[in-house]
């Protein structure tokens, strides 16, 4: 596995980075230290492990460096490296693991926060090895509780940072990796704690973060929105993420968008066509359509043919709902239909007729149905009119008969 | 189908075929958010992208003459004709 190397060749890698590690925190250079802990993700630490795991004594080597003051951080590197790079995952982690927590200690000491870039690197790794470890933990049959674990250590770091003073602006990095590990665990419940101490604290101005933090943040709280149906909330965040996402991450433009179209959609806002083509969601396409036309059996289409999509990604309930919408927009087209032949008697409409629309749709629905389906759309502010129940017709407004939501959700 | 099940089920008490327990994939498609890289920056200037411009809010308009509605409205005038032509 481990390609040849000599022992010189070996010491002199391990010296190396020994140096590096000491230049970095001497010189307070916090970018050239987050580097020494890239083990998932720096190739040419793959070179190091290699020479790890020739050189079996780094230790001494450790010991007798600069950089020994260091060597509860060190020691730990060099043996996650070392099973990283023979794929013993779950060893890897829980040698970064001790990695973290003494790397943690030290930060704390550090007045100003330098080393935060270094601290960032570290949170990413944990949860990625974490993550690997539990894929490794369950291929074996056991049980997976390594990203729970590294979730409990991230949480202890966003303490370290939520304080006053410079480190503060770290919290939200800290905080949007523990949303991934929730949203990957299915404990979405434990965001809340965060998010409170993110929205509430006077110490936070959320313009003071950076922008990658600001665009994930509002991603997955614009997420959380749409799951407790906040439609106007879920708006506003997932709107921030995706005109602040960086243009070049089309993938995570596209991930806004998929959760943001449905929610626009239930507020009376649609798509272009040319964004759902360009950012390959034509699964809204014929629900789109069908909130055009009022046609209702084209979103139940829609909906029965993308319904794992739309399970898969929680926003079929939302959709779902659209079907008020497309109920105005069919009694809307009738009551223009029958504008054109007879102004006069337009804002009478039968229910016989809309029974016969729905006929024509493919639903069975007999006039008490469509009466009670009327009730709701007047109820909710779809529709404006009253019943004039012997003769079976609903009379519409002359005024405004069909409000439009102009942004705001349907009345519940 | 699930219909026909239902009263082949009820008619001869057909053992249910053995299911298996959902497992459910703690690793499958979540739609992480992918990382920016440490210390990227951009410019989020606000205006002109056209992500935020490609939406509209007044597409409820008053035209009937597509295919749809066309379609409706041959369905109501065809069906209005045949309730007087009972009538009378």
């Amino acid at each position: 596995m481990a390609a040849y190397m000599s022992m010189g060749e070996a010491h002199r890698r391990i010296t190396e980075y020994l140096n590096r590690f000491y230049d970095a925190v001497s010189s307070q250079d916090g970018k050239s230290l987050s580097r020494l802990f890239s083990i998932s993700s720096d190739s040419s630490l793959q070179f190091l492990a290699d020479a790890l795991n020739t050189f079996q004594d780094a230790n001494r080597i450790i010991r007798q460096s600069e950089s020994s003051q260091y060597a509860d951080i060190i020691v730990p590197v060099f043996r996650a490296l070392q099973s990283y790079r023979l794929r013993n995952l779950v060893e890897s982690y829980l040698a970064f693991e001790k990695v973290a927590n003494a790397f943690v200690q030290e930060f704390r000491n550090w007045e100003s926060a330098w080393a935060l870039e270094a601290l960032c690197v570290i949170a990413y790794e944990i949860r990625i090895l974490a993550e690997r470890a539990d894929k490794e933990l369950a291929s074996i049959g056991k049980s997976p509780e390594k990203l729970k674990g590294a979730g409990s250590f991230l949480m202890k770091v966003f303490g370290v940072l939520a304080g006053k003073g410079p480190k503060r602006v770290g919290a939200l990095y800290v905080t949007c990796q523990l949303f991934k590990i929730y949203f990957k665990l299915g404990t979405v419940h434990l965001c809340r704690s965060v998010i409170r101490s993110i929205e509430t604290a006077r110490i936070f101005d959320f313009e003071e973060f950076p922008a990658r933090d600001k665009v994930t943040y509002m991603y997955y709280t614009g997420r959380l929105e749409v799951y407790n149906e906040n439609f106007p909330a879920a708006d506003h965040k997932l709107s921030y993420a995706l005109t602040h996402c960086s243009p070049l991450k089309e993938a995570n433009i596209r991930m806004i968008l998929k959760y943001l179209i449905p929610v626009r959609l239930s507020i009376g806002i649609l798509p272009w066509n040319s964004l759902l083509d360009k950012f390959n969601l034509t699964e809204y396409n014929n629900v789109v359509l069908a909130l055009k036309r009022g046609d209702l059996r084209l979103l139940r289409h829609a909906l029965e043919e993308h319904e794992d999509r739309f399970l898969r990604s929680g926003v079929y309930l939302v959709l779902e709902k659209l079907e008020l919408q497309v109920y105005q927009r069919l009694i809307k087209k009738i009551y223009l239909i029958q504008k054109q032949k007879d102004p006069n008697k337009a804002h009478q409409i039968k229910l016989d007729v809309i029974v016969k629309a729905l006929k024509w749709l493919e639903m069975d629905m007999d006039v008490d149905e469509v009466e009670c389906i009327v009730s709701i759309l007047i109820y909710k502010n779809l529709m404006k009119g009253y019943f004039a129940h012997k003769s079976k017709v609903v009379v519409l407004s002359k005024q405004d008969p069909f409000p439009r939501l102009n942004g705001k959700p349907v009345t519940s | 189908m699930v219909f026909l099940c239902w009263r082949l089920g009820m008619a001869t008490e057909q053992p249910k075929p053995a299911t298996e327990d959902p497992k459910i994939d703690l690793f499958e498609d979540d739609d992480e958010f992918e990382e920016f890289e440490i210390g990227q920056e951009w410019d989020d200037k606000e205006e002109g992208k056209e992500v935020t411009q490609q939406w509209e809010d007044d597409w409820d308009d008053d035209d009937v003459n597509d295919d749809f509605s066309l379609q409706l409205r041959r369905e109501l005038e065809s069906n209005t004709e045949k309730i007087e032509a009972k009538s009378t």
